[in-house]
């Protein structure tokens, strides 16, 4: 019980600061983060294949290409103003 | 037996909310990441004493995937975004 | 309660307490590559007492070999990923943290 409440918490709290936060880096790191928590949730709710899934696509791979966006996005920042 | 179980998981979760302070706070994007590594080996501890408390077999493979997803991310953000020539605060 | 579960008691309590003063360093250290340091605690033995603990309560010799293979490619990923960040941050000119000096 007091499991779910701070999964709860930390998976609204995290979701909150991912949407409102100016830096996209940071945004993207707390995307992860709510992903892995997201799949403890999917683990609690008695579905262990969606928590794969959400481990493997949610936060691993869509992490994985975000991150590769916001290099290539500081990269074309760079060349436009040296 | 599972009581134990279930209370150290919960025992981990606490500490993965104090990691998320590291995260809102960090100096650095390392130290951002390094939270969210630490997210992902605590994640697979849960997943495991979850499983040996009654939740099956298969959260063990969810912490397998959990184990394998750190390596991409944390080789994407060295590789793309911890470059050289960037200065060390985004 | 017999001696394997007595044992496993104190493994996984163990482990719990390597998680504590992973998540401690993180928080309190200074920089990068203490902060490293401190992630490497939590990977290596946190992740491992609790494994150890866990596979004595396994069901079969199977299950515990992959609990234990779970904990292989956790150790392999954390070394991997430590050379690897604190390699880049060399090159980045981070300094590494030193006490300051004290006069005598």
């Amino acid at each position: 019980m007091i499991f779910d409440l701070l999964l709860a918490a930390a998976l609204l709290w995290s979701a909150v600061q991912a949407l409102t936060t100016p830096d996209l880096f940071r945004a993207v790191v707390l995307f992860i983060v709510f992903g892995l928590l997201m799949a403890l949730a999917w683990a609690r709710l008695d579905a262990p294949d969606i928590a794969l899934a959400e481990a493997a696509i949610g936060a691993g791979l869509s992490g994985a290409l975000l991150l590769d966006a916001v290099g290539h996005l500081r990269q074309k920042r760079r060349e436009r103003s040296p | 037996m599972t009581d134990l179980y279930l209370t150290l998981a919960v025992f981990l979760l606490v500490n993965l909310l104090a990691a998320l302070w590291r995260i809102a706070r960090g100096p650095t994007p390392a130290d951002r990441l390094l939270a969210a590594l630490l997210f992902g080996t605590t994640g697979v501890a849960v997943l495991l004493l979850l499983a040996y408390a009654g939740g099956g077999a298969a959260l063990v493979d969810a912490a397998l995937v959990f184990a394998l997803l750190a390596v991409i991310t944390g080789a994407a953000f060295v590789r793309r975004i911890w470059r050289e020539e960037s200065n060390g605060h985004s | 309660m017999d001696i394997l579960d007595l044992l496993s008691v104190v493994l996984l309590i163990v482990g719990a307490a390597f998680f504590l003063a992973g998540t401690m360093g993180l928080l309190r250290f200074p920089d990068v590559y203490t902060r490293l340091h401190a992630l490497a605690k939590a990977d290596n033995l946190g992740l491992g007492f609790t494994v150890l603990g866990l596979a004595l309560q396994a069901p079969g010799v199977a299950a515990g070999l992959k609990l234990v293979l779970v904990w292989l490619l956790a150790l392999a990923a954390s070394a991997t990923l430590s050379y690897l960040i604190a390699r880049r941050a060399f090159a980045k000119g981070i300094v590494p943290w030193k006490p300051e000096e004290r006069e005598p």
